[in-house]
């Protein structure tokens, strides 16, 4: 009876040691900072830190001015310049270039026909074209990454479609490689014709779904000399192009300008997908053999005749959005209803962002790679800018002012163009622009790397990861280094160049993030010690009082 | 005395108004405001005590605290009732700082406050005379956001009024930041153990007992 008493008596004991653990118990897993704060870390980074090279300077020879199979090819000093037997065979057509040259090309032996001097002026008439439809970063059920692999900047590699020209060969740079060749890239290329054309544009439909072209703003009739669509919309002509099948579209443009050309099924998703890119046609001229494909869009090496009596340089600038949702719809499975259930019915563009910003098919810092205008003081420089995105842009170019001299093709009267600093161009607009490098104070305030980039400025981020987006310079000759690279603080890029910056692993500015308090052990192992003791004690009574008689 | 002092508050008044715009003196490299190294405040009969204090202003010596950006050298001082303090503020920094004291008597000191200005690299001495009574000023730069990210500090008089919150390396902040803690395997494992060696502690000394009880 009297242990009874004593296991009774031990029970305010217990009371007291639980009052005495809820009053001790230690922060578990987070803790108020007291007068100092967490020391600092570096952001965790699991994948393995891969640093660029700003630039990998794999065909230096590409750069210089050459004759190839006649065709005078102008110098490109970018990093990455366009190589010179694809921009041959672009202005001659495969059908008249030498064997030499097509061995220096992945591209097809019937991707670009060109013959029949119908007015008899110097330069072929009838020109045949053919695309097919790539997919960049798509799935692969053989490994967990995407193939084939295409980087917009270090480590950001968004599911992407576009228009290629017909190609011939591996698309890889060899078996073991998943990495693209050159001309294997967004965007879409851009196309160039001669004013009065017969252009036929054959859509070979390379690709898993069905897709149409539509020509925005192309002199096109509506439908082909055979009855055919050639509107390219589904909805008002024949059915898409089914895959593994083709179509041919028929042109003769009579008005000259910079316009588009774009896939029309389910046009919300697959033009932000990429199929969409500039189509630019020239004024008709004598001898004048227009480079058909600009594969990347920008520098165009060879310009047609009418650009060479205004202009000493010429750019196609394509501004294109990607929405990171609607990028990932291809990525995660290889079952084609799978993909086209996320992509056209789970995916809702109504809801979407854009998150991927690109000039040229690159973002920065890759936009120095093969985006940058070259130029030298006293030029007339000829940009073409188109913008693909769902939002407006608003290019603005340090330390300039340019003159806006067509809007959608059409040229504006030369006493009522504008010269401003800011172009703002709304979903598929067009603005040709002549850029002035005369140091008046005006039109160009000197020599310099000069920014060019969208003001709107969720654009110049990826991802929201700042710098990165469209941003891309326009460099002064004086100040461009042998590589293609601007002769900037050496520095400057270090952060770029390297998949752990755009993974937001990085620290900004040397500066540690807070991170974590460590435990305070001994608090821990007394506080567990106060609780083994409770539960040791009632299991002690509780022995105890079942023992007792 | 009282009349030395009535007297010098006479002579000192017009004198210093002279020089100064309502308590101010400016020039282009910064300003003082309330500077006062006589008149005596009415509990203090004469000054104590002459304390001469340089504080450093600067990024720099905010170093040592992460998480930080602005700070002064030395944050905590303490002083008689009645002194005088001569500071000399200096600022290392290229941009704005302050040296500025709240709490004085406003019958001398317009607003409560004593405040040097620096406004870029370089340096100025003023002085004030604090009252007898125990208590702690706040120091601080008021430049947009100092305060917040450092540049804070106190002068104890006498006994003072106890710590004043936030003040880098001494008290913590009244609404501190909370931070996780990194628990490891270690942790959760060392906790267990103890745990555990609780219960047995327990569980062996009571078995002891029992067994004496038994006895
Ligand atoms: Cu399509
Ligand atoms: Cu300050």
């Amino acid at each position: 009876m009297s242990h009874k008493r004593l296991y009774y008596q031990l029970i305010p004991v217990v009371l007291l040691l639980i009052a005495l653990a809820v009053w001790l118990q230690p922060d578990l897993f987070q803790r108020a900072a007291g007068i100092n704060l967490p020391k600092g870390v570096n952001p965790e980074f699991k994948q393995t830190l891969k640093i660029d090279k700003p630039c990998v300077d794999l065909h230096p020879e590409w750069r210089l001015a050459q004759n190839i199979d006649g065709v005078k090819i102008s110098e490109s000093r970018l990093c990455e310049p366009d190589n010179p037997y694809d921009v041959a065979a672009f202005v001659l057509g495969m059908n008249n270039i030498s064997m030499p040259t097509l061995m220096s090309t992945n591209i097809a032996e019937d991707a670009l026909i060109k013959s029949d001097d119908l007015d008899s002026d110097g330069d072929p008439d009838i020109i045949h074209i053919k695309l097919e439809v790539l997919e960049l970063n798509g799935a692969t059920p053989d490994s967990a990454n995407v193939a084939p692999q295409y980087e917009i900047a270090p480590g950001i590699l968004p599911g992407m479609w576009a228009f290629s020209p017909k190609l011939r060969g591996m698309s890889v740079k060899n078996f073991r490689s998943v990495k693209l060749n050159a001309i294997l890239r967004a965007p879409s290329p851009v196309i160039r014709i001669e004013q009065g054309d017969k252009v036929y544009i054959t859509l070979e439909n390379t690709h898993y779904f069905p897709h149409t072209i539509h020509f925005h703003g192309v002199d096109h009739a509506f439908k082909t000399s055979k009855g055919g669509d050639n509107d390219g919309v589904p909805v008002t002509g024949e059915k898409a192009v089914m895959p593994g099948k083709t179509r041919t579209y028929e042109l003769q443009p009579r008005h000259a300008g910079t316009m588009l050309y774009h896939c029309h099924v389910q046009t919300d998703k697959h033009l932000m997908m990429g199929l969409v890119g500039m189509f630019v046609v020239e004024e008709n001229r004598p001898n004048n053999w227009v480079q058909t494909f600009n594969v990347g869009a920008g520098h165009v090496r060879y310009s047609s005749v009418a650009i060479k009596e205004k202009y000493q340089r010429e750019y196609d600038l394509h501004y294109q959005s990607i929405d990171k949702n609607l990028a990932k719809t291809i990525q995660h499975s290889n079952d084609i209803r799978e993909i086209s259930k996320n992509m056209h019915r789970v995916y809702n563009m109504s809801e979407s962002n854009e998150n991927y910003f690109l000039l040229n098919g690159h973002s920065f810092p890759y936009t120095l790679r093969d985006a940058l205008i070259i130029a030298k003081p006293d030029e007339n420089i000829k940009l073409r800018v188109a913008n693909t995105q769902h939002s407006s842009i608003a290019i603005h170019i340090h330390g300039h002012k340019a003159t806006i001299t067509d809007y959608d093709g059409v040229e504006q009267n030369p006493a009522a163009q504008i010269t401003r600093d800011v172009f703002h161009l709304a979903a598929a607009q067009r603005l040709d622009l002549k850029l002035q490098t005369t140091n008046d104070g005006l039109h160009s305030y000197g020599e310099g790397v000069w920014l060019f980039h969208d003001h709107v400025e969720t654009a110049v981020a990826n991802d929201g990861m700042s710098p990165g987006g469209n941003i891309a310079l326009m460099v002064y000759e004086n100040m461009l280094g042998a590589t293609g690279l601007p002769m900037i603080r050496p520095d400057a890029l270090d952060d770029f160049f390297t998949n752990r910056y755009y993974a937001k692993k990085q620290a900004l500015w040397g500066k540690k993030e807070a991170g974590t308090f460590s435990p305070n052990s001994l608090q821990l192992i007394l506080f567990a010690l106060l609780l083994g003791t409770i539960v040791g004690l009632i299991i002690f009574i509780v022995r105890g009082l079942k023992g007792a008689k | 005395m009282k009349a030395f002092t009535l007297f010098l508050v006479f002579i000192s008044t017009p004198l210093f108004a002279a020089m100064n715009h309502g308590g101010m003196i400016m020039d282009e490299t910064g300003m003082i405001m309330n500077h006062n190294p006589d008149i005596l405040p009415k509990d203090c009969p004469k000054i104590s005590k002459d304390i001469d204090i340089t504080i450093r202003a600067g990024q720099q010596y905010s170093k040592d605290f992460a998480g930080k950006m602005f700070t002064y050298d030395k944050r905590d001082w303490q002083v008689p009732g009645c002194a005088r303090v001569n500071v000399t503020f200096i600022n290392d920094d290229d941009i704005r700082h302050q040296f500025m004291i709240h709490g004085l008597p406003g019958y001398m000191y317009p607003k409560g406050m004593f405040t040097i200005e620096i406004y870029g690299k370089g340096q100025k001495t003023a002085s004030f005379i604090v009252p007898s009574r125990d208590y702690t000023y706040y120091i601080h730069c008021e430049v947009s956001q100092h305060t917040e990210k450092g540049m804070k500090a106190q002068l104890k008089v006498g006994k003072s009024s106890g710590d004043l919150n936030s003040i880098l390396g001494l008290t913590a902040a009244l609404t501190p930041d909370i931070y996780p803690i990194n628990n490891t395997q270690i942790t959760w494992l060392s906790m267990l153990i103890s745990f555990i060696l609780g219960i047995v502690f327990i569980l062996y000394v009571g078995n002891f007992l029992r067994l004496k009880l038994g006895k």
